[in-house]
């Protein structure tokens, strides 16, 4: 039971809203991948599902409305990949993912050994086993965005949403996290929302794809849906090649003008 | 509720080890405890009248039952020993283990690493609270309580209440840096007031003084007790934040979405620190450096983890400020050096030997 | 070090000596002429005085709108009877309370404000905030009369006082009084062959004077020994003494010049930690001095020694 669904949410900035009338949903396991301009307000929809900015309408998670849910049990259905994580210099790998049991544990509480066995096995599974005990400063960057993944999971939280997880990596390293996070989504059924710049990836490996423009949503459904040549002329004003590769999804290739 | 038990098939049953977790190391928490003693140790035995070590030690064990039995010490020394010299090291060992784990967490909350433990305005509202105390009603006492100290707390919570208050319309308490700016501002409107109170009654103008430069040099066990449950409450419910103070450092979303209040938090840990600041404030006067430096100096030395800097700080602090006493009542004795003179000239080289030998190491 | 010192305040007094006589001469009034009828002042003007700062100041007539921003000043031309030639004194003149009290300031002097009184002599202890370079700009003589080193001191500047506003008999029958009462007090303690140990409290947190000030030097006078002689030359005239010390010292006689800022009495002193086993606090030989006339070096220092020297017999006596 984690599906997440928005229905007529809008959020506004200082009166000015970013995202209007937005009505969305998404089933238990699925990977919706926001998609947009920049400006599209697909960051402000990621945070408004984790009540990091105050909204109108409603969201679901499970069933249950999220303003009505106190914030450790939000933490506890929802974590969140923000677009660049901070990354306290001198923390460990191992004590960063131990964090993420903080909706687990009391106002005061301590973690116990099974918190740490639940770290332990995240990094395992993400290959940080070798650098638990390396502070955060020193990794590179995708050993960095493979421990925010561990804290995000550490959270145990059935709704994954990610912020632009691939920014700032190259291609191998894009593959390689996307790739990570859909295993994971499939072996433990996370529901994954993700904001997405790179249209071939986000079309990859998302079941669906959202597009946002100005805050509202104008088109969504899988890749060869939604990543259109005229749609992406009109609302990125980008002149591209929409190409379909048998059993390999969408390619999007920006062509010279 | 809503979460899932997402390895459960996979926990392993053997208790296995997480590696890179902080823990104090044990070699630094023994270092730090020595230091503190051997700092008290030289804080009894030093003093501008001269005691010898078998006087002191007797004098120690003279009043504990069945060991100090038959042992007879000098009166005239004991007193010196029992009333002055015995509750000012321990009152020094209060105020430095104080500043130095209010520092840490002023440090903590802000995410600065110039925050101090009168960043907020407390000791500027300390002062002004002293002052108008000392010019409007000098002598008075509520409940038998010296009005002083008590109009310094007041003081303290009003500037930094006044402090949050503001940050708060300003920022939504969401940027530290607006917090702070509030702050500086509201320090800066008090001490103000407090030379506007002080020019028009120089009368009252040594008192006050003498007032914010400290009153370590009259200390008895009065101030002992008077600070004691403030300092108590104050570091024992830093300590027990150390884990959040740890989670702070994170950024402000990633904290929210994990369900930690950074509200609640910083609003908790701001009271205590400053509770515990203001009760020192009154007894010590404003002792600059303290909070700044040992903190600092252990996350350069020993690890950034609030699991070990905040209780570190509280042995290092106060074996630093009972040195620097002890310090300022030898240096120039039988007269009296300012503390703050003292921790200033220590401290300021030792943090830069400091800065230096750990070059690179973030701050 | 300390012989240098020594020569060092001897060459000072002679100094102080010289400007006196010097002082005399230029006003050919000192020591002889018996004025026939005191309140009328028979001195010619104009005056030249050569204040102790090194400066000669010049007063072309008798002053009769005086500005004291000294409280000792006031309490001096009080004391001759120039008060009712006196129309403004500074904030902290508190004596005589008939003087003009005014919200004049000695320590930030405001040129325009003492200007608004058109004086015709400005006195003051210190030349703060350019006060002697403006005052000379609104061609008003200006004397400076700062702490006086010693009783001698004081007695030149109630001399010079005397000169400036044309009373040099009152001021002179002064200086003779006072020092002829200073001479009683000093005759009747005996050759003590027990030191007096005393200890001055200037505040409530142990800052004390040695005998290189001016209170210092009334305790020589009377032949005491003062425990924050033994503070070394590391730090100022006033240092702050620690409590340990203060008690293993013993003090037989306590002077409290802290009652009016600190409000210390003998009992707020027997009630600090550990001071109950000290002597004078046993034997109840505690003096609460008015802080002002203790920190002053004005005529009513004879109250204040003659406090003194009655204590000091009672100790003398006790022994």
């Amino acid at each position: 039971m984690s599906d997440v669904s928005l229905s007529a949410v809008t959020v506004a900035y200082e009166g000015r809203p970013v995202v209007r009338d937005l009505d969305l949903a998404v089933a238990s396991g699925e990977w919706l991948s926001l998609i947009g301009p920049n400006g599209a307000g697909k960051t402000t929809v990621l945070r408004a599902i984790t009540r990091l900015v105050p909204f109108d309408g409603d969201i679901h998670i499970g069933g249950r409305a999220v303003a009505r849910l106190s914030s450790r049990d939000l933490a506890r259905g929802v974590a969140m990949l923000v677009q660049e994580p901070q990354m306290p210099a001198g923390m460990t790998v191992s004590q960063y993912a131990l964090l993420g049991r903080s909706p687990h544990l009391g106002y005061l509480g301590k973690e116990s050994s099974r918190d740490r066995r639940i770290v332990r096995d995240v990094l395992r599974r993400l290959g940080l086993d070798e650098l638990a005990s390396r502070a955060l400063d020193r990794l590179s960057g995708g050993e960095r965005q493979r421990a925010a993944i561990a804290r995000a999971l550490a959270q145990q939280a059935p709704v994954l949403l990610i912020d632009e997880p691939t920014t700032s990596l190259d291609v191998g390293r894009q593959q390689s996290v996307l790739e990570l996070i859909d295993q994971l989504r499939r072996e433990q059924e996370l529901t994954v929302i993700a904001a997405m710049h790179e249209l071939t990836l986000a079309g990859q490996y998302a079941d669906r794809l959202a597009l946002l423009v100005g805050g509202r949503l104008v088109a969504i459904g899988s890749a060869s849906e939604v990543l259109t040549e005229p749609a992406i002329a009109e609302h990125y004003r980008a002149q591209v090649k929409v190409i379909e590769m048998n059993g390999s999804g969408t390619a999007v290739v920006p062509v010279r003008r | 509720m809503l979460g899932v038990k997402l390895f459960s098939t996979r926990v392993a049953r053997t208790p296995v080890l997480l590696g890179g977790l902080p823990r104090l190391p044990w070699a630094w928490a023994a270092g730090g405890a020595l230091a503190l003693l051997a700092s008290c140790g030289v804080g009894v035995l030093a003093g501008p009248v001269h005691i010898g070590f078998g006087t002191v030690t007797q004098a120690l064990l003279a009043p504990i039952p069945g060991l100090g039995a038959g042992i007879s010490v000098d009166p005239g020394q004991a007193n010196i020993l029992w009333s002055l010299r015995f509750p000012r090291v321990v009152l020094g060992v209060l105020v430095g283990g104080t500043l130095a784990v209010a520092g840490a967490a002023y440090q903590g909350v802000f995410r600065n690493p110039l925050a101090d433990p009168y960043l907020l305005g407390a000791a500027a509202g300390a002062n002004l609270g002293a002052t108008l105390a000392i010019a409007l009603a000098p002598g008075t006492s509520v409940f038998g309580v010296n009005v002083i100290p008590l109009a310094a707390f007041v003081g303290a919570g009003a500037a930094v209440a006044g402090a949050y208050a503001l940050g708060r319309t300003v920022t939504g308490l969401r940027s530290t840096t607006g917090l702070i700016l509030a702050g500086v501002a509201i320090a800066a409107f008090f001490n103000s007031i407090q030379s506007y109170v002080q020019q028009t009654q120089t009368s009252s103008i040594r008192q006050v003084y003498s007032w914010i430069l400290g009153r370590l040099v009259t200390a008895g066990w009065d101030d002992v007790l008077l600070v004691l449950p403030y300092v108590v409450l104050s570091v024992a419910v830093i300590f027990v934040h150390r884990r959040l103070l740890d989670a702070l450092t994170l950024g402000e979303d990633e904290i929210t979405s994990l369900g930690i209040s950074v509200r609640r938090v910083r609003l908790i840990v701001v009271v205590a620190a400053t509770l515990g600041t203001a009760a020192v404030v009154a007894v010590g006067g404003t002792i600059a450096f303290v909070g700044i430096i040992v903190p600092h100096a252990i996350r350069l030395l020993v690890g950034r983890s609030y699991r070990v800097v905040v209780p570190l700080s509280v042995l290092f602090g106060a074996a630093f400020l009972v040195l620097a006493d002890t310090a300022a009542r030898t240096v120039v004795a039988p007269a009296e050096l300012p503390i703050g003179v003292i921790t200033a000239f220590l401290g300021a080289p030792f943090f830069i030997v400091v800065m230096r030998s750990t070059r690179g190491a973030p701050l | 070090m300390q012989e240098h010192r020594r020569r060092a305040s001897a060459k000072l007094a002679a100094q102080i000596g010289v400007t006196a006589v010097a002082a005399c001469l230029t006003l050919a009034a000192c020591g002889g002429r018996q004025s026939s009828t005191p309140n009328v002042p028979t001195v010619h003007f104009p005056v030249s005085i050569t204040a102790p700062g090194g400066a000669t100041v010049t007063i072309a007539k008798q002053p009769h709108r005086v500005v004291s921003l000294s409280p000792t000043a006031t309490e001096m031309l009080f004391a001759i009877g120039a008060g009712s030639q006196v129309i403004a004194v500074d904030d902290q003149s508190n004596y005589p309370a008939s003087a003009p009290k005014t919200k004049l300031s000695g320590f930030q002097p405001n040129i325009e404000a003492i200007a608004a009184y058109s004086p015709d002599l400005v006195v003051a202890a210190e030349d703060t905030g350019g006060l002697v370079h403006g005052v000379q700009a609104l061609n008003v003589p200006m004397l400076v009369e700062p702490a006086a080193k010693n009783l001698n001191d004081s007695y030149l500047q109630i001399r010079q006082l005397g000169a400036a506003t044309g009373r040099p008999a009152e001021a002179d029958s002064l200086v003779g009084k006072m020092r002829s009462e200073v001479g009683s007090f000093v005759a009747s303690l005996s050759k003590t062959s027990r030191q007096v140990r005393v200890y001055h409290e200037l505040d409530n947190t142990y800052y004390s004077a040695t005998s290189n000030t001016f209170i210092g030097q009334v305790y020589k006078l009377f032949g005491l020994t003062n425990i924050a002689d033994s503070a070394t030359s590391a730090t100022s005239d006033y240092p702050q003494l620690s409590a340990e010390y203060i008690v293993a010292s013993n003090p037989d006689l306590i002077v409290l010049a802290d009652t009016k800022c600190c409000q210390q009495d003998l009992s707020s002193v027997a009630a600090r930690p550990g001071w109950s086993v000290i002597t004078a606090v046993k034997t109840g030989q505690v003096i609460g001095a008015d802080d002002d006339i203790a920190s002053r070096w004005g005529p009513r220092i004879i109250d204040f020694m003659r406090a003194v020297a009655q204590h000091v017999q009672q100790v003398e006596k006790a022994a």
